[in-house]
């Protein structure tokens, strides 16, 4: 891998490739890098596992103002001694010359050495001397250190330090902190010239970024929209909101059907539509429910709103209003089912719809547009099945199979329109109706096994998909 | 669509002329059956409402007869008219469930299965004709333990009897309170003081129609004779059921003897097949394929109907069982269906019309890919939603609410009149993923009108911590002035709990107000726990950009 290093890492690393351990503040002058670059170069480097940072503490000591007074005039036990070189001297004599606390350290130093013998009179003591006093060792500490600092390491007599250290104002000691910086093995061989062309570490990761984009469902819902405007089908667009006259009536299916009733579709409360359709649109789906089906037709029943259970309602309307004599109608929207929401069912999806009326209207026409519509989805392998619906005859199921899971899947329902739908809304030709539901399709296309997550607009999901 | 769980074996010896596993696998579906699964020689399958006589193995098996060229054409029903079988009709019953109709069916043999099947299809029959049990009910009885002639007469709430899966007497009324058949329907007698029941002439009570039989009438695997009772509100309708379970019983092997039903506007029913003569240039018409007259009788006689040649038209009998049929449209499908689906080549023929999206899509479509362009993320929320998260969180006015009646989710009971709360919903639901988030949704809005009033709004929302007022005001002036060449003004705004105080305005275009915007309040965002700033907006595109 070809590393890529930052001018100030370069720079780093050159100057320790020659001088090995260098504190920042030399780094820095070596280099002649501020500081806060050099800090910031090591931190870099460091993380690459390219620089060890050395942290170590080291203690000097030197000496203070008394330990300077002795070095200079000897300690207060000396002068002491040196004041009794002739003859002995009383208290008094002695404290002439040694200041108060002197006199004291020095009596008390001096017979602790066992240096002198102190008489007691009346008047006063006197002092003398009683062997030869030689040069201690904090003495010889004291003429060592001198007007220096020295290290720890130059430290011979321990014992001795620990004397003067415990004498007030003796030694003065220093904890200095300091940092060097060294080079691993793998860096002390690195050509940092190789970099030096600018080139980057092309392979390494990059924070994600992610593309703003159009929900998924709604891509589907275009590509299939694309399709239908390829194969002549123009869009129309109807309400949500729907009388059950134009949901339920108007397809054939009976008032008292089961499938009307609450548990399958959402009514809205207290709202129903005045007007649902013209009188002799109400007049006749009436009487061909009363004739087919045998029952008390009310309009308070299809007057009721619902919202849509299929995109039909929307093709029907269309079609008793326009009465086409050659059209080929799509429309695209959101229906909804009152059930319980699960892995497989929604209570609002999308469903496309569309409608040929006038030429070429036989169900072999039905079937090669439903072939041409999965071939451009890229399905090829299909079937037709029978199935029933309450408004077209024949009614067909388009089966898909997929190959992902080995299985054939239900998709497409079709057929063409029942008489005693068409008929009464004036409509006196055979119209081919077909759809479905569009999320089953995404799911197959997004491989999804939870029709719930195109709802979810969970962000991990939209951002990676 | 209802399911029905059979045994491929079974089946294979009821349709017999050695047909294999797998022929009656792939013939099922071109019945309109779809297998649902298939474990071992168990299978379920999905049959239509509008056949009920598939509800059981004997109706799949007399369709799958025809189909696989087994046995063709109408299976006859004859029924013995003579014998001590009658059912008298008091008037009483006229005002509560006027009809009643029936059939002995003799000389046979049900097994546990079978039994299991029939009061399934029962079950199938009560929903579907019946209208859960209003319409007409049916009930099965041991006639060998009855006393014949029947009387239908009605009797009041006190009177007692041993109902079926009982073993003491209960009053009528204990039985409406205390079974679950009694809890589920009762209320189709209303409050009736006399319910209508059926005695036999030694006034043993035999059934309480539409709730219970008796227990004393019990349908067992011992039993051989069958009495087959339909009361209803509808003659036709009651007769239309009697037949289907006269087709199962045919199937699995009995012979019938005519119940008489004499008194008050009733009668012994007639069961007559009906004949339709059609002209068949309409189903080649319908279907596409030129098809002689003879092929058109021998895919309609693979329907198990009858039909014959009759100059240039087709002679079609139809058994009562069959009432699906209304029209020759409904003969071109069982004409398609014998002559196989697999057999009809699809047809692409070139279209003669232009397609064309629809001018709100194509502008809707264009806003969003500024939107995009925009760096913003389009979701997709419901419209129908919660009041929790339309007006609750979000301390929106909730005066012009719209409802659904009950909704099986308690997510989804309210039609939204905006799309902000939603997207709040989603910046909620996304806490843990990285900001900025950026997120907006186009989509229909509802309010209360003549009846209602749909309108497409376009909402969006930005989410991270240094977002403000003046950062959304840019985006949403640049989303309408790009394309659309809109040049909106924002003004000063009475104060609304979704906004933050003095960080909102009124969006205006032409001197009409268009739609909203401003910083949303932290106390809302507290609600949705949402942790950063967040600032938003929403248009009423209908209006501004198409009609």
């Amino acid at each position: 891998m070809s590393q890529v290093f930052h001018d100030i890492e370069k720079k780093i690393l050159e100057t320790l490739q020659k001088t090995p351990n260098q504190t920042p503040e030399q780094l820095s002058k070596n280099t002649e890098l501020s500081i806060d670059q050099i800090r910031r170069g090591i931190e870099w480097l460091r993380l690459k596992d390219l620089a060890l940072v050395n942290e170590s503490e080291k203690i000097t000591f030197s000496l203070g103002p008394n330990g300077l007074d002795s070095f200079k005039n000897g300690l207060p036990e000396r002068k002491l001694i040196n004041m009794l070189k002739d003859k002995p001297k009383t208290f008094e004599e002695i404290r002439s010359v040694l200041s108060g606390a002197e006199f004291n350290v020095a009596i008390a130093n001096a017979k602790k050495n066992a240096w002198i013998n102190i008489e007691k009179s009346n008047s006063d003591s006197s002092v003398s001397i009683k062997e030869k006093p030689i040069e201690t060792p904090e003495e010889k500490l004291l003429s060592f250190i001198g007007e220096k600092t020295i290290s720890q390491e130059e430290i011979t007599n321990p014992l001795a330090m620990k004397i003067l250290l415990s004498r007030p104002n003796y030694i003065v000691q220093n904890t200095e902190k300091s940092k060097t910086i060294s080079l691993t093995d793998a860096a002390l061989s690195l050509d940092t010239s190789m970099s030096s062309s600018g080139a980057i570490d092309v392979e390494a990761d990059v924070p994600s970024v992610f593309a703003a984009r159009t929900h998924p469902l709604q891509d589907t819902i275009d590509e299939i929209r694309e399709i239908f405007v390829n194969l002549g089908f123009s869009e129309i667009l109807g309400n949500m909101t729907q009388s059950s006259f134009w949901n339920f009536d108007a397809l054939f299916t009976p008032q008292d059907h089961p499938a009307r009733e609450l548990q399958d579709t959402f009514y809205l409360e207290k709202l129903e539509s005045k007007n649902p359709a013209s009188p002799s649109q109400i007049k006749n789906v009436s009487s061909s429910h009363k004739k087919n089906w045998k029952y008390d037709w009310t309009l308070s029943e299809s007057q009721k709103m619902v919202l849509r259970t299929h995109t039909t309602c929307v093709t029907i309307k269309h079609l008793a209003e326009q009465k086409p004599e050659n059209a080929r109608i799509f429309s695209v929207g959101r229906v909804f089912r009152n059930e319980k929401v699960s892995y497989k069912h929604l209570v609002e999806f999308n469903q496309i719809e569309g409608i040929v009326i006038g030429n070429n209207t036989t169900l072999r026409d039905l079937m090669g547009i439903q072939k041409e519509f999965y071939k451009k989805l890229g399905l090829t392998k299909i079937k037709f099945w029978p199935t029933f619906f309450p408004y077209t005859e024949p009614s067909l199921q388009t089966m898909v199979y997929n190959e992902k899971l080995g299985k054939w899947i239900e998709l497409f329902g079709m057929g063409i329109f029942r008489p005693e739908v068409t008929k009464p809304l004036g409509i006196d030709k055979p119209v081919l109706a077909w759809g479905g539901g569009i999320e089953r399709i995404a799911m197959l296309k997004y491989e999804l096994d939870d029709v719930r997550e195109f709802y979810n607009n969970n962000l991990s999901w939209l951002r990676s998909t | 669509m209802p399911v029905v769980e059979l045994n491929i074996n079974r089946i294979r010896k009821l349709v017999s002329g050695n047909a294999t596993r797998k022929q009656i696998l792939d013939v099922l579906p071109f019945l309109g059956l779809d297998i649902e699964s298939e474990i071992g020689d168990e299978i379920r399958i999905e049959y239509s409402p509008n056949r009920p006589d598939y509800s059981t193995d004997y109706g799949i098996a007399t369709g799958l007869q025809g189909l696989l060229g087994i046995k063709k054409g109408i299976q006859k029903t004859s029924i013995k008219k003579k014998g001590k079988f009658a059912i008298k009709v008091e008037s009483s019953v006229t005002k509560v469930r006027p009809y009643v109709t029936g059939i002995i069916a003799t000389n046979g043999k049900l097994d546990d299965i079978a039994i299991k099947q029939l009061m399934n299809m029962q079950e199938d029959l009560h929903f579907g004709i019946g209208r859960k049990r209003k319409k007409s009910s049916i009930g099965l009885h041991d006639a060998d333990k009855i006393s014949f002639p029947l009387t239908y007469t009605t009797v009041s709430r006190d009177h007692k009897f041993i109902p079926l899966n009982s073993s003491t007497e209960q009053s009528i009324d204990e039985i409406l309170a205390n079974t679950e058949v009694g809890q589920n329907y009762g209320s189709v007698i209303e409050d009736a003081k006399n319910v209508p029941i059926i005695f036999d002439s030694e006034e043993n009570t035999i059934s309480f129609p539409p709730i219970i039989n008796s227990a004393l009438t019990t349908v067992t695997s011992k039993t051989k004779n069958i009495l087959i009772e339909v009361t209803s509100i509808d003659k036709d309708a009651a007769e239309d059921m009697l037949s289907v379970v006269i087709s199962i019983l045919q199937t699995a092997g009995f012979e019938f003897n005519e119940l008489k039903i004499s008194g008050n506007k009733n009668s012994t029913p007639g069961l007559k097949e009906k004949i339709m003569i059609y002209d068949p240039k309409f189903t080649s018409e319908i279907i596409g394929i030129e098809m002689s007259l003879s092929n058109m009788v021998t895919c309609l006689k693979k329907c198990r109907l009858d039909a014959s040649v009759k100059g240039k038209k087709i002679k079609c009998t139809i058994p009562r069982y069959r009432f699906d049929i209304f029209s020759p449209m409904d003969l071109t499908e069982e004409i398609a269906l014998g002559y196989g689906i697999a057999n009809i080549e699809p047809k692409l023929s070139p279209s003669t019309t232009i397609g064309q999206k629809n001018d709100v899509t194509i502008k809707t479509k264009l806003l969003s890919q500024t939107a995009v362009g925009l760096g913003f993320l389009e979701v997709m929320n419901s419209s129908l939603t919660s009041k929790k998260v339309l007006y609750e969180m979000t301390k929106r006015n909730s005066s012009e609410i719209i409802s659904v009646l009950d909704s099986k989710s308690q997510e989804h009971t309210i039609l939204r009149d905006s799309l902000l709360p939603s997207l709040l919903d989603n910046l909620s639901k996304n806490i843990h993923e990285s900001y900025p988030q950026k997120l907006f949704e186009t989509g229909v809005v509802f309010s209360k009108g003549k009846p209602i009033h749909e309108s497409i709004n376009l909402a969006a929302v930005i989410a991270y911590k240094d977002t403000n007022y003046s950062e959304i005001k840019a985006i949403m002036q640049s989303l309408l002035k790009t394309n659309f060449k809109i040049i909106s003004q924002t003004k000063t705004s009475q104060n609304q709990e979704l906004f933050a105080k003095g960080r909102h305005a009124d969006i205006f275009v032409n001197d009409n107000k268009i739609g909203e915007i401003g910083e949303i309040d932290s106390n809302i965002l507290e609600n949705f726990r949402i942790r950063t700033s967040v600032a938003g907006f929403e248009i009423k595109l209908s209006g501004l950009i198409f009609d």
